[in-house]
C-alpha cells in the first residue's frame, strides 16, 4: 500500500493506495507521528484507492480519530468503496466517523 | 505323422495296384505280340518251305508229259530225270520208275539222274532185285494214292549225308491208267536255314517234326533224323508235352504253355502244308517279359525312389509342421505369459481412478502404456502419514528384462518409502540395493517425490530422470539436479530438493515415451507440445487423455516405439503454511482469491472471507509464539457444497481468541478500544467460529455458509 499525505495549511489528506492488510497497516503505522500532528486539523482520509482494509487498518483511522478527538481536530473519510463501507458497518465505525 | 504313414501306404498300395495292372496288361500285350509273332513267324517259314516245295512239285509235274509221252520209249526216260536234275538245284535226284507190267510184267524200269558228291551228273538205274523199288514207300504210296506223295524225310546215305525228302508223283497213260511214279529228290539242306532263321527272341528255337515225328529241325543237331518226338518226349512226365505233340503231329495248330529245363516257355505250332511237317517255335517266357520285367523292374525303382522321396518330404514336413505347432504352442504360451505379465505389471501401479474419492485436496492420476505388452515403465504413489508417496521410472531397454527390473524397482520404493520420508534418502538406498547385484548394467532414471498433503511442502530428489513439469502461474520445468540413474554408482549419495505446492499447483511427471515419440518422419512429441496440451485447464485424468490422444495423432500409423509413463498431480488442498511474520499475511489475498475463483464467490464475500481469515491469522501469528521465536501457521480452507470452512492451526502457546470479550460498537470514540477489532470482525463474518486446543495445538476453525 501506498501512503500519500498532501498538507494545506491546517487541512491535510492522507490517501492510501491499494490494500490496508495487517503488515501495510504496521507499515503505515510507521506514520502515525504525521497522522496525529495533522489531527490537530482536518484530515481528510482519501480511500478512493483503498481496496481492503483489515482490523489493523482500522486501528489506524481509529487513532487518528482519537487523536482529532483530543485536539479538536476533525476526520472525514472519503470515497470508500462498498466492502469498506461494509467493514465500517460491522466495527461501528459508521457512527465514529464523517463518511463523504 | 500316423497321417503321413498312412498317405505313404495309400500311396504305395495305388502305386503297386496300378503296376501289377499294368504289368498285367503289358504281359497280356507281350504274349500276344509274342503269339503275333510267332504265327507270323511260322506262316512265313511255311510260306518259305512251300514255296521251294512247289517249285519242286511244280518241276515235277511240268515234266509229267514229257515223262507220259515218252512211256511208250522208256530209254528216253532217263532224259526226263536227268532233265529235272540238271534244271532244278533242289532236286538232287530223279527217277522214272516205271510200274512193273507196264512194258513187261515182270520187268523193272527205273533210270535214276542224281548229282553225285561232286556235283557231277550221274545216271544209274534203280531197278535192281536188291533194291526192289516196286516196294519202296515212295513208289508204294503214290501208287496207291493217286496222287503225289511226298516221303517222310530221310538221310541220304548214299550221298553227301544230307536231309532229303522224295516227291513221288504217279504218271499216268492216255487211259488214265498208273504208268510210272516219277520222282524228284529235294535236298533239304535249306530247311534248316530257313527254320533255324527263324529267331523271333534271342533264345527262342524252332523245331521241325516230320510226319512221323522225326526231327527235321533242332537246336541240338544230334537229334536230327536220329530221334522221334515220341521218343525225346517219353521221360517226361508231363502230358503237356503229349498232348502237343499228338497235336503237332495230327496237323494241329495252336499254342501252349510248358516248363522244361526249369523254365516256362511257350510253344506256337503249326502244319507245313502239303508236306505234313509241323513247325513249332519255342519261346522262353522270360524272353517274352524280358523287356517288360526290365522295365517293371525300372518302374518299381522308380516309384521306390518315389515313395521314399515322398516319405521324406513328409517327414520333413512333419517335423516343420510340428516345429511350427510347437513354436505355435510355445508362442501362444508366451502371449498368455506376456498377457500375464501384463496383467500382473498393471496390477503393480496403482491403476484406479480417481484413487482417493475422498480427498478433494489431491487430483491424481497415472497411466502406463508400454510399447509392448510388458515394458520397464513404472510409477507409484500412496499415502502414508497425510504424506504423498510418489515416484516415476523408466528402466533401460525394453520387454521382459525391463519389466523385471521394474518390478523391483517398485517393490523397493514401497519397502524403503514405507518407513523414510526422505525421498534423497529412498532414492540413495535404493540406489545402493539395484547397484549390488547389477549384474546385466541396468539402470533406472527415477523421479522420486514426498508431498506433506497438509502443507504442501514437497521434497524430492531426482536420479536421472527428465524433469517433471510444475503447473503455478505458469507451465515451468521443475528445478532439478540431474544425478545418476539408480543402479549405476553405489556409493551415490543422491541430493534432495524442495518446494512448496501451493494450493492449484499441479506437477507433470513423464517418461522419455511420451516426449520422444515419434512419428513416421522421425520427428520427436518433445517437451514443447506437452506443454501446449496441458496448458487448457482440466481435471488430471482428462490431461492424460489429452496427452495420449495428442500422442496418438502425432505418431500416426508409426508404431509405439517406447513405453509411453505419466502421472499429472494437481495439489489442490486450499492450505497455507505461513511463518510466524506479519509479512506472511500478503499471501492470504490470493489463497483467498484462488478460493472465490473455485467457488464463484463475488469479490463482497471474497473480501469478508479475506478480511475474516486475516484477522483470525493475524492472531497467530502475532501471539500464539513468544517474541524471537519462530513458528507457523497452518490455513487450512474445506470447501464444501454449501459452505466453507478455515481452519488455522499453531504450535503456539494455548491462546483461545474467541474468549475475548465482545467490543461494543455503539461506543463513542474515546471509550472504544484500539484491540479487539480483529475477533469481533471473525465473529460478524463468519456463522460459527469456535476454538480447541489439540494437543500442542491452537486449531481455531470459523465457517461461512454460502
Amino acid at each position: 500500500m501506498q501512503t500519500i499525505i498532501n498538507k494545506q495549511q491546517d487541512e491535510t489528506t492522507i490517501q492510501f493506495v491499494g490494500r490496508m492488510d495487517t503488515p501495510a497497516a504496521q507499515e503505515a503505522a510507521t506514520m502515525m507521528d504525521k497522522f496525529q500532528e495533522a489531527a490537530s486539523g482536518t484530515v481528510i482520509l482519501d480511500c478512493s484507492k483503498l481496496e481492503y482494509i483489515s482490523s489493523s487498518g482500522l486501528r489506524i483511522f481509529l487513532s487518528i480519530r482519537k487523536a482529532a478527538a483530543a485536539q479538536g481536530g476533525k476526520v472525514i473519510v472519503q470515497d470508500i468503496n462498498d466492502n469498506i463501507r461494509n467493514v465500517f458497518m460491522m466495527t461501528g465505525f459508521l457512527n465514529l466517523f464523517e463518511i463523504r | 505323422m500316423r497321417a503321413g504313414l498312412l498317405l505313404i501306404i495309400v500311396a504305395a498300395v495305388t502305386l503297386e495296384a496300378t503296376s501289377l495292372i499294368q504289368f498285367f496288361y503289358a504281359q497280356r500285350g507281350l504274349r500276344s505280340e509274342a503269339t503275333l509273332r510267332a504265327e507270323t513267324e511260322l506262316e512265313i517259314t511255311n510260306n518259305r518251305i512251300l514255296d521251294i516245295i512247289n517249285q519242286a512239285e511244280t518241276a515235277v509235274h511240268n515234266s509229267e508229259w514229257i515223262a507220259k509221252w515218252c512211256l511208250d520209249y522208256p530209254d528216253s526216260l532217263v532224259r526226263v530225270a536227268t532233265r529235272l536234275v540238271r534244271d532244278n538245284q533242289v532236286i538232287m535226284g530223279s527217277t522214272v520208275a516205271l510200274v512193273p507190267g507196264y512194258l513187261d510184267r515182270h520187268q523193272l524200269f527205273a533210270p535214276y539222274a542224281y548229282e553225285d558228291t561232286d556235283g557231277r551228273l550221274a545216271i544209274t538205274s534203280l531197278a535192281t532185285p536188291e533194291y526192289d523199288y516196286p516196294e519202296r514207300e515212295w513208289f508204294r504210296k503214290p501208287l496207291e494214292l493217286g496222287t503225289g506223295y511226298w516221303s517222310e524225310p530221310y538221310v541220304d546215305t548214299g550221298g553227301a549225308g544230307i536231309l532229303m525228302t522224295t516227291y513221288s508223283m504217279p504218271v499216268r497213260d492216255d487211259s488214265g491208267n498208273i504208268a510210272a511214279i516219277m520222282t524228284a529228290d529235294i535236298s533239304l539242306d535249306w530247311l534248316t536255314g530257313v527254320v533255324g532263321d527263324v529267331k523271333v527272341y534271342p533264345s527262342a528255337f524252332s523245331v521241325l517234326l516230320s510226319r512221323q515225328g522225326e526231327l527235321m529241325v533242332s537246336p541240338t543237331d544230334s537229334l536230327v533224323m536220329t530221334h522221334t518226338s515220341q521218343e525225346l518226349i517219353s521221360g517226361f512226365e508231363d502230358t503237356t508235352m503229349q498232348r502237343i505233340n499228338r497235336a503237332m503231329l495230327s496237323g494241329g495248330s495252336g499254342s501252349e504253355p510248358l516248363k522244361f529245363g526249369g523254365k516256362m516257355h511257350q510253344i506256337y505250332f503249326a502244319p507245313i502244308e502239303k508236306t505234313g511237317w509241323s513247325m513249332s517255335i519255342v519261346i522262353p517266357e522270360d524272353e517274352i517279359y524280358k523287356g517288360l520285367k526290365k522295365t517293371i523292374g525300372w518302374v518299381s525303382l522308380f516309384q521306390l525312389l518315389g515313395l521314399a522321396m515322398l516319405a521324406v518330404i513328409l517327414f520333413a514336413i512333419y517335423r516343420s509342421v510340428l516345429k511350427y505347432k510347437d513354436l505355435n504352442d510355445r508362442k501362444e504360451r508366451m502371449d498368455n505369459e506376456l498377457r500375464i505379465g501384463h496383467s500382473i505389471q498393471m496390477s503393480m501401479v496403482p491403476k484406479i481412478f480417481p484413487p482417493f474419492p475422498d480427498r478433494k485436496d489431491l487430483d491424481i492420476s497415472a497411466a502406463l502404456v508400454p510399447a509392448r505388452e510388458v515394458g520397464g515403465d513404472l510409477y507409484d504413489f500412496y499415502i502414508r502419514d497425510e504424506k504423498l508417496f510418489f515416484c516415476i521410472g523408466d528402466v533401460s531397454g525394453k520387454g521382459i528384462p525391463a519389466s523385471l527390473v521394474m518390478a523391483v524397482t517398485r517393490s523397493l520404493f514401497r519397502s524403503i518409502s514405507g518407513h523414510e520420508n526422505s525421498p534423497g534418502a529412498i532414492v540413495s538406498i535404493m540406489n545402493q540395493s539395484m547397484s549390488s547385484d547389477n549384474d546385466n548394467s541396468m539402470f533406472v532414471t527415477f523421479f522420486c517425490g514426498v508431498l506433506d498433503l497438509a502443507s504442501g511442502h514437497l521434497r524430492y530428489c531426482n536420479a536421472g530422470h527428465n524433469a517433471p513439469f510444475i503447473f503455478t502461474d505458469s507451465i515451468r520445468t521443475l528445478p532439478v539436479v540431474p544425478n545418476l540413474p539408480l543402479g549405476v554408482d553405489k556409493s551415490m549419495t543422491y541430493q534432495e530438493q524442495e518446494t512448496d505446492l501451493l494450493f492449484d499447483n499441479a506437477l507433470f511427471l513423464f517418461t522419455d515415451g511420451v516426449s520422444e515419440a515419434e512419428n513416421s518422419q522421425k520427428e520427436l512429441f518433445g517437451e514443447k507440445r506437452i506443454r501446449e496440451v496441458l496448458s487448457t485447464r482440466r481435471d488430471a485424468q482428462a490431461h492424460l487423455e489429452a496427452i495420449n490422444k495428442a500422442v496418438e495423432a502425432f505418431v500416426g500409423d508409426a508404431p509405439q516405439s517406447d513405453d509411453i509413463t505419466m502421472l499429472f498431480l494437481h495439489y489442490l488442498n486450499f492450505h497455507l503454511s505461513l511463518r510466524n511474520e506479519v509479512s506472511q499475511i500478503s499471501r492470504l489475498a490470493p489463497f483467498i482469491s484462488k478460493i472465490a475463483k473455485v467457488k464463484h464467490l463475488d469479490s463482497t464475500l471474497a473480501s469478508s472471507l479475506n478480511l475474516a481469515l486475516e484477522e483470525a491469522v493475524t492472531n497467530s501469528v502475532m501471539y500464539a509464539y513468544p517474541e524471537g521465536t519462530e513458528g507457523t501457521v497452518d490455513v487450512e480452507a474445506i470447501l464444501n457444497e454449501d459452505s466453507i470452512q478455515f481452519v488455522i492451526s499453531d504450535n503456539g502457546i494455548p491462546f483461545d481468541p474467541t474468549a475475548a470479550p465482545a467490543v461494543d460498537t455503539s461506543l463513542g470514540v474515546e471509550e472504544r478500544a484500539i484491540g479487539g477489532l480483529g475477533i469481533h470482525l471473525v465473529r460478524k463474518i463468519m456463522d460459527n467460529v469456535s476454538y480447541r486446543r489439540d494437543g500442542s495445538r491452537n486449531i481455531l476453525s470459523m465457517t461461512k455458509k454460502i
